[in-house]
C-alpha cells in the first residue's frame, strides 16, 4: 500500500468537533473542537491527566467519544471503519515491544499487519537502530525501545504521524535527531504530524500550531509562530529615585505601574518597542536609569498562565478556543 | 488474516510456552505410561520403589483400552489447564507487555487478530493432543501391553483426540477474561476457579450441564458407571467456545482501550 502525504493544505487532515468522553461524573475530554491541516505540526500541549492521551485515543478510534465526532483524512472515526488507518502512523503512551522478538521482527510484524511489501532495513537506518536490528526487544535502553515504536510508526511514510509523548526516555542527541527528523516529513514528504507533549520548549522548536489542554479542555490554540505575540513582555527599570522617575515617566505618557522596591515596571507598547527613548527621558528628567531590562515571559509561565486563566474561569466560562472563533483565554 | 496468522505465528515461535506445554503433556502421558507399568505388576513397581509397601492401585486395567482411557482423561483435564494457559497467554500477554495498542489501528482488522490468535491456538492444542497421542502410542508399545488392536488404537485415538477438542473449546471464555481482565493475573484466577468449580461439580453429579466438566465426563473420568455427557452436554462446550471467541472479538471491536 502506497501511503501518498497530503500535499492540499486547506484540507483538514482531523476534523474534531465537539468531542467528548466522560468515565461517570469525570471529562475526560470535553467539548473539544480543533482542525490540523496538511503539512502542519500541531502539538497539543498540558499537564499530567489533563486529558491529551484520551484525546488522541479518542483520535485513533481507541475509545468511543460519548459526545461529538472526530475525521481522520476524511474518514469517519469507528472501530470498524479502517479507511484511514493505512496512512496513519502513531505511537501512544509508552514505547513497546514483544519483548521476545527482535527490532526487526517487531518492525516486520507491524510490517506485516500493514500489509507493506519490502524490508524495513531503511526505517531501521533512519532511525539509527542497525546496531540493534538483531537484538531482541527486551534487551533495549528505554530510548532505543523509544526509536523503535517511532520507526514502527513511520514504516509507511504515513501522511498523519499521531505521537503521543515522542521523545520521553531519549537523550538530548536523541530529542534532537527525533525533532530533526520530524520537521524533514513535514517539510520534505508532506506529513501531518499530531502530537502531545509537556516539554514546552520542544514543543516551542519544532511545533507550527500548539493546543493546550486543560481539564479535558482546549484552553488555548496558537501559531506558534506568533506565540510571541502571546507572550507577556514589560520593561523593568531602576534609577536612585523613583517615585521622580514614576512622574517624569507620566509626564512623557507612559503608564509605569507604582514604584515598588525591584523598580518599576512598564507594560505600555512604545516602551517596549522602543526602551532607548524611555532612558532618554529619564536622562533628560534628571533620574538616568541605573538598571533598565526587557524581560519576556518564558513559555513555562505563558503556559501556566494560560492554564491559570482557565482554572479561575472555570468549564462554565466557556473560554475554549476554537477555530474561527479565536475567543479563548489563549489568544486573549 | 493471513498478516495478523503470520505476526501470531512468530510470536509464538519465539516463545518458550510451546516447549513448556509440550514439556507438560509428555510429562502427562510418561505418568499415565508409569501408571500402567505399576498396574500391570505391582510387586515388580514395589521392587523399583514406585509403588509404598502398603499402596494398593485399582481402577483402570493394565492394558490398550485403560491405557487409551487414561490418556483421554490426561486430555481432557489436562488439557483444560494447559489449553487455558495458552489462550491466556495468546490474549493476557499483549495487555501485559502494551502491545495491544499497536493492534488497534491498522489496515488489519481487529476481529482478524482475535481469529488469528484463536487459530494458533487451535493449531497449538492439535499439536499438543497429536503429541500426546502419538507418545502414548510409543509409550504403550514399549510396555507391550496386552490387548492391542488396530479398530482399538484408532477408537482410543480419536478420543483423546476428541476429548482435547473439547477442552480446547472450553478454554476459549478465557480469552475474554484475559482481554477483559488486560493481563495475565485476571484470567489466571478464572482459570483456577473454572478448574476448581469443574471438579466439584462434576463430583456432585452436575458435570453434563457444566461445561467446563463434560470433557473429563466424555474422557470416563468419573468410572465406568456414570453416564456419558451426551449430545447436550457435547454441545454446550461448543456452544461455549463459540460465545467465548464471539464475545472477546466483539470486545475488542467495542470496547474503550484505555490501556
Amino acid at each position: 500500500m502506497t501511503n501518498r502525504p497530503l500535499r492540499d493544505a486547506a484540507m483538514p487532515v482531523i476534523e474534531i468537533v465537539h468531542l467528548g468522553k466522560r468515565y461517570r461524573d469525570v471529562a475526560a475530554v470535553d467539548d473539544v473542537t480543533l482542525q490540523v491541516r496538511a503539512g502542519q505540526i500541531y502539538a497539543l500541549l498540558g499537564l499530567n491527566g489533563a486529558g491529551k492521551t484520551t484525546l488522541i485515543r479518542l483520535l485513533l478510534g481507541m475509545i468511543a467519544p460519548t459526545a461529538g465526532t472526530v475525521r481522520v483524512l476524511g474518514a469517519a472515526v469507528s472501530a470498524g471503519d479502517r479507511a484511514a488507518w493505512g496512512r496513519v502512523g502513531y505511537l501512544v503512551e509508552a514505547a513497546a515491544a514483544y519483548p521476545e522478538l527482535t527490532v526487526r521482527e517487531n518492525l516486520d510484524v507491524a510490517r506485516r499487519l500493514r500489509r507493506l511489501p519490502g524490508t524495513s532495513d531503511d526505517v531501521i537506518e533512519r532511525l539509527a537502530l542497525t546496531p540493534y536490528a538483531e537484538r531482541r526487544a527486551r534487551t533495549l535502553s528505554l530510548g532505543n525501545l523509544q526509536r523503535l515504536a517511532l520507526a514502527r510508526a513511520l514504516l509507511h511514510t504515513p501522511a498523519l504521524l499521531v505521537l503521543d509523548e515522542p521523545v520521553n526516555g531519549l537523550d538530548p542527541a536523541g530529542v534532537a535527531e527525533i525533532r530533526a527528523l520530524l520537521a524533514d516529513l513535514a517539510h520534505q514528504h508532506g506529513t501531518t504530524v499530531f502530537l502531545s507533549s509537556h516539554l514546552l520548549a520542544e514543543v516551542a522548536r519544532l511545533a507550527t500550531r500548539i493546543g493546550i489542554m486543560h481539564d479535558g479542555r482546549l484552553v488555548g490554540e496558537h501559531d506558534a509562530g506568533q506565540l510571541d505575540r502571546h507572550r507577556r513582555r514589560h520593561l523593568r527599570l531602576a534609577t536612585h529615585d523613583d517615585a521622580a522617575a514614576h512622574a517624569v515617566l507620566r509626564a512623557h505618557g507612559y503608564h509605569p505601574e507604582p514604584a515598588t522596591p525591584a523598580g518599576l515596571l512598564l507594560t505600555d507598547e512604545r516602551a517596549l518597542a522602543q526602551p532607548e527613548r524611555v532612558a532618554t527621558a529619564l536622562v533628560h528628567g534628571g533620574v538616568p536609569p541605573t538598571d533598565l531590562h526587557l524581560q519576556e515571559e518564558d513559555l513555562e509561565a505563558f503556559f501556566l498562565r494560560t492554564v491559570g486563566s482557565s482554572r479561575k474561569t472555570g468549564p462554565e466560562a466557556g473560554t475554549g478556543t476554537y477555530p474561527g472563533t479565536g475567543t479563548g483565554a489563549g489568544d486573549a | 488474516m493471513r498478516e495478523a496468522l503470520w505476526a501470531e505465528l512468530l510470536k509464538a515461535r519465539r516463545s518458550r510456552l510451546p516447549w513448556v506445554t509440550a514439556l507438560a503433556f509428555g510429562v502427562a502421558t510418561l505418568v499415565c505410561g508409569m501408571f500402567m507399568f505399576i498396574l500391570a505388576d505391582p510387586a515388580r513397581a514395589r521392587a523399583f520403589g514406585l509403588l509404598g509397601g502398603k499402596a494398593e492401585i485399582s481402577g483402570a486395567g493394565a492394558d490398550w483400552p485403560g491405557y487409551l482411557a487414561l490418556l483421554a482423561q490426561a486430555a481432557a483435564v489436562g488439557g483444560l489447564g494447559v489449553y487455558g494457559l495458552i489462550v491466556v497467554w495468546l490474549f493476557g500477554r499483549e495487555f501485559s507487555d502494551r502491545t495491544a495498542t499497536d493492534l488497534l489501528a491498522l489496515p488489519t482488522s481487529r476481529t482478524a487478530v482475535v481469529a488469528a490468535k484463536f487459530t494458533i491456538g487451535a493449531i497449538w492444542a492439535l499439536l499438543l493432543a497429536l503429541l500426546l497421542t502419538g507418545l502414548g502410542l510409543l509409550i504403550g508399545a514399549l510396555l507391550a501391553l496386552p490387548g492391542w488392536s488396530a479398530p482399538g488404537a484408532v477408537q482410543g485415538s480419536g478420543r483423546i483426540m476428541a476429548a482435547a477438542a473439547l477442552a480446547a473449546l472450553t478454554a476459549a471464555p478465557l480469552a475474554l477474561a484475559a482481554s477483559v481482565g488486560r493481563g495475565y493475573l485476571a484470567a489466571v484466577g478464572v482459570l483456577f476457579a473454572i478448574v476448581f468449580t469443574s471438579q466439584v461439580i462434576a463430583a456432585l453429579g452436575y458435570g453434563a450441564v457444566f461445561p467446563w466438566s463434560v470433557p473429563g465426563l466424555f474422557a470416563g473420568i468419573a468410572g465406568p458407571g456414570q453416564d456419558p455427557p451426551g449430545l447436550a452436554g457435547l454441545a454446550l462446550v461448543a456452544a461455549t467456545g463459540v460465545t467465548g471467541a464471539i464475545t472477546t472479538a466483539v470486545w475488542w471491536n467495542r470496547a474503550d482501550h484505555t490501556r
